[in-house]
């Protein structure tokens, strides 16, 4: 199982940048995905690695092998990278069967007639559809055109597996379980590979590392865990899972804890941080909603932030509540076990719960309006 | 990243070991995609500059391309204005393409809007009529208009004996344009009415839900989301009657009223010393007149793009209920087919059949073959129908696989020049066929060793097969634009190179639209003779050319049994091709 390196990756259409210096390396046999909004260049960046568009600079090696680079005027064709794609609309050939599908690629490559049968019946069993080598696409449900296509990719023991948004046409249902089975099956293969998506809770529970894009640029590369808990810039916090964002300016800092004075409600908040800045400076505040508890005011807290605030809405979403509070002129979103909470009502976290960054970055303008209320 | 050999997954993925991806050979260091793409764009060019090159080198010269020792000079622009009377032949064209497309928007657009998007008595059967005059040749429809229509016409006649005068007169730039508009309605129509079709039917429904009547829905949501393709047909229309020939010739020839392509037939064909340096002007500046119009369509198109709202879903759109207006409809409709396009024909049909074709004696008495006897007793002539059946035939073939390859070029490939292949494909549009027809000429004349093609029916299929490649680019295209990218992209992956994701997955799926275009270029083929005028010999014309003689000569009968065998082929042509299709692509 070889490893993908990818190295100083630009794409430029006409004046529009794509990408705008990539750079990471995928461990042999890792699960590895570009996540971020679309428009982002994570499917750009994956069809540099498959071939299927040039980049406009930078250099990708697979398993030592290099694929592009462009100093060296170096292009392997696609057909000639022997890596396995699945795409999002799965891209089965209407007019051939299963089984002529996953025939193609072999016959391409001249394998005798015995390993191809050999194969394709590995292949479909692999997958769990050997029974339906004879049907059309057209005649297959979604999720099995999605198998299909898998098993297409995988027939001829490709170096490396890539997977454009495969789950995306998909019922939200059944999506889930199609995570779960593609994670066992790419465990039990061990076939590094690289996943493009814009869903961050596939992202989250499928791979090993995580590259988060933005306007062509790389936010952050790390593990599910790092991506979520210690996001590097606030439009990483806000892209995976949710958070609350609060402008405001340092009044100080004192041994990893800083006194941040919020925007909205003028209350002062201990947020832990490592970031070295000046008294003044602007700074926005991140809490993610589940991070957040709150408790009636009779009752005794302690706590290093406990604000005071008052329920604007509660909304039951299943296994626990979503609460709106009012903090000032913003709208803090709570995420609370107990439904009972009404009225007054404190708000508490600690000062590690919290996430802080330079400047009054709110990653999302319209976000930030509907976030916002008379004070 | 520093891997150790221990922590490798030994285990190969599926189990099995890695095929390796096909190496594919290198010429040149190109793979053989390339070595295609590029055969096909120096194709395209040669192709396409092969008659334009001599006609602006000619044009620029004193004296004819084959005699030595000419100088280059602008005189021959000079002496077409002063000498040849250019200019009036520039406001007669004008005033009869402005007349022509008027009059085809008048008739196209409020029939595909009560086509499409109203309750219609018969609509499917209108609407399917409605197209059938692009299969007649517009020579064609000129003979048969002639026959009913023109001062000896039989309606005319009639006419006479009840009023005493003819209220109209067919051979003037009036009736040049009314005949044109008819020929021209169907494909402004066809702009129209899928438009209209394709147009989001929720915008009709908010029309509807704010309290609008089907009329005012009609006048303010359906024809003002229109403009794109009015706008884009107009100009289409535009520019071919700028260099259509037909009718211009049959009418304004006995009137002397010459329009762009009449003036390069009587100047290039008619007179006994043709002034070939007139002849090249005159072509440049037509030339660049139509590429002008052409350029602009293509512009447009470009942007009507943007304002047709195509849906992936369908939405069948209601239609839209308008009470008796209707029925004046349907009349105006049956009478646009009946008296513009049926009559005529029958018309010409039944002339085929008779010795004498008027009201004043009945025709019925003068029932005879003998048309047909003078046709087939003539070698030349039936020469000239199996010519133009091999023609059509072998450059429906040949210009649907340049097509084909044109159009997997230019939109299917990273080709560095696959937008010039487009637009090298499509440039013919902007060739009026006679210009087309004295340029090959004149090329063979200078090619060394390109004399043997002069008069022969291979000249004939090239110069054919130009003019016909856009319509054949255009069928083609559409269909490998419904045919996903990320196909072709997964038979990449698998490994199949540029050429053998065609041979392998596009082949078979673009299948129906390379029939459709090898039936659409059988037609154009069928119908096209202006080219050959300047390119065939005696042995080498078609049905086209041969009609054109008879005509000269005053034999309107045998005019009209070519006119009747040619729709008889082209008939039984479209509907074998039909059938065979529609039994292939239900497998």
């Amino acid at each position: 199982m070889p490893e993908v390196k990818v190295s100083g990756l630009h794409k430029k259409f006409g004046d529009v940048t794509v990408l705008n210096d990539i750079n990471f390396t995928i461990r042999e046999g890792e699960f590895f995905t570009l996540l971020g909004p679309s428009g982002c260049g994570k499917s750009t960046t994956l069809n540099c690695i498959a071939g299927l568009e040039t980049p406009s600079s930078g250099a990708i090696t697979v398993d030592g092998v290099p694929f592009v680079d462009t100093h060296k005027k170096l292009y392997v064709p696609t057909e000639e990278r022997n890596l396995g794609m699945v795409f999002q609309s799965y891209a089965l050939w209407p007019h051939m069967s299963v089984e002529a599908n996953l025939v193609m690629p072999l016959a391409i490559r001249k394998a005798s007639k015995e390993e191809k049968s050999v194969r394709i019946h590995e292949a479909l069993e692999t997958v769990g559809l050997s029974h339906l080598k004879d049907r059309y696409p057209h005649q297959l449900s979604g999720g099995q055109q999605q198998r299909v296509a898998l098993a297409r990719a995988l027939v001829y023991s490709p170096s490396v597996l890539l997977l454009d948004e495969p789950l995306s046409n998909l019922d939200a249902k059944l999506r889930e379980q199609s995570r779960a089975w593609l994670k066992r099956l790419q465990v039990e293969l061990g076939i590094t590979t690289v996943y493009v998506t814009h869903d961050q809770d596939e992202a989250l529970s499928l791979s090993d590392r995580i590259a988060v894009m933005f306007d062509g640029q790389m936010a952050q590369i790390g593990t599910p865990a790092e991506i979520y808990e210690k996001p590097a810039t606030a439009a990483v916090a806000a892209f995976v899972g949710s958070c609350n964002f609060f402008t405001g300016r340092l009044e100080g800092h004192h041994g990893g804890i800083a006194l941040v004075r919020l925007d909205n409600s003028g209350i002062l908040v201990k947020v832990a941080s490592a970031l070295t800045l000046d008294k003044g400076d602007a700074v926005t505040v991140a809490v993610r909603p589940e991070r957040l508890s709150i408790t009636s005011r009779t009752a005794d807290v302690t706590g290093a932030n406990v604000l005071e605030t008052t329920v604007l809405t509660r909304s039951y979403v299943g296994s626990r509540y979503e609460y709106g509070l009012k903090l000032g002129t913003n709208v803090v979103q709570v995420i609370s076990p107990s439904g009972d909470l009404d009225g007054a009502v404190r708000l508490v976290f600690e000062a590690e719960d919290a996430l802080l960054y330079a400047g009054s970055s709110v990653p999302s303008a319209e976000a930030a309006e509907l976030m916002t209320v008379a004070s | 990243m520093t891997t150790t050999s221990t922590d490798k997954i030994v285990r190969p993925t599926a189990g099995r070991s890695a095929l390796p991806a096909p190496k594919y050979p290198r010429v040149f260091g190109v793979g053989r995609g390339r070595l295609v793409q590029y055969g096909v764009f120096i194709l395209l060019a040669l192709f396409v500059l092969a008659p334009i090159v001599p006609i602006l080198y000619q044009s620029f010269r004193d004296r004819p391309l084959y005699e030595a020792g000419g100088i280059l000079t602008a005189d021959n622009y000079g002496k077409l204005f002063t000498d040849a009377g250019f200019g009036q032949v520039i406001l007669n064209t004008a005033i009869f393409a402005f007349g022509t497309t008027v009059l085809t928007l008048l008739i196209a657009i409020p029939m595909a809007v009560l086509v499409v998007r109203t309750r219609l008595p018969f609509g499917r059967l209108l609407g399917l009529s409605m197209q059938w005059p692009f299969f007649i040749s517009s020579l064609i429809l000129g003979f048969g208009w002639i026959t009913l229509y023109g001062p000896a016409g039989f309606v005319s006649v009639q006419f006479r004996q009840l009023l005493g005068f003819v209220p109209w007169n067919l051979y003037s730039l009036g009736g040049m344009a009314v005949t044109e508009a008819v020929g021209l309605a169907p494909i402004a129509y066809v702009f129209c009415a899928n438009a209209l079709r394709q147009s989001d039917a929720s915008l009709e429904s908010a029309a509807r839900v704010c309290g609008a009547g089907p009329l005012r829905i009609l006048f303010q949501v359906v024809v003002p989301m229109l403009r794109p393709p009015i706008v884009y047909s107009s100009i289409l229309i535009f520019s071919m009657s700028l260099e259509t020939l037909s009718v211009p010739l049959l009418y304004g020839t006995p009137v002397r009223i010459e329009v762009f392509s009449t003036f390069l037939y009587t100047n290039g064909l008619q007179s006994i010393s043709p002034d070939y340096g007139i002849l090249g002007a005159a072509s440049t500046l037509i030339l660049a007149v139509t590429i002008g119009t052409v350029a602009i369509q293509a512009k447009v198109l470009k942007n009507a793009q943007r304002f047709i709202s195509v849906r992936g879903k369908a939405t069948r759109p209601r239609l839209l209920d308008l009470g008796w207006i209707r029925w004046i409809a349907v009349v105006a409709i049956v009478i646009y087919i009946i008296f513009g396009a049926l009559l005529p024909i029958l018309g010409l049909i039944f002339r085929s059949f008779t010795m004498i074709f008027t009201p004043l004696q009945n025709p019925f008495e003068s029932l005879t073959l003998s048309n047909y006897e003078r046709v087939f007793t003539f070698p030349v002539y039936v020469q000239s129908i199996t010519n133009s059946i091999v023609v059509a035939v072998v450059g429906a073939i040949l210009v649907s696989v340049l097509a084909l390859l044109a159009v997997l070029v230019a939109r299917r490939s990273p080709f560095k020049f696959a937008r010039s292949v487009e637009y090298l494909a499509l440039a013919p549009q902007a060739m009026p066929g006679i210009i087309v027809g004295i340029g090959f000429f004149w090329a063979f004349a200078l090619t060394p060793g390109g004399g043997w093609i002069q008069g022969t029916l291979v000249a004939v299929i090239i110069a054919f097969g130009l003019r016909a490649l856009p319509t054949a680019f255009g069928s083609i295209a559409p269909a490998i634009m419904q045919i996903g990218n990320e196909l072709d992209n997964a038979a990449r992956t698998s490994g199949a190179d540029w050429f053998g994701t065609f041979f392998r997955i596009l082949r078979t799926l673009l299948r129906p639209a390379f029939v459709g275009a090898i039936i659409l270029v059988f037609v154009t083929m069928m119908k096209e003779y202006s080219a050959a005028l300047f390119l065939s010999s005696a042995n080498t014309g078609v049905i086209g050319t041969t009609m054109l003689d008879l005509w000269v000569q005053g034999n309107t009968g045998s005019v009209a049994s070519l006119a009747t065998i040619q729709i008889a082929i082209t008939a039984v042509f479209v509907a074998v091709a039909s059938l065979f299709m529609k039994g292939h692509t239900d497998a």
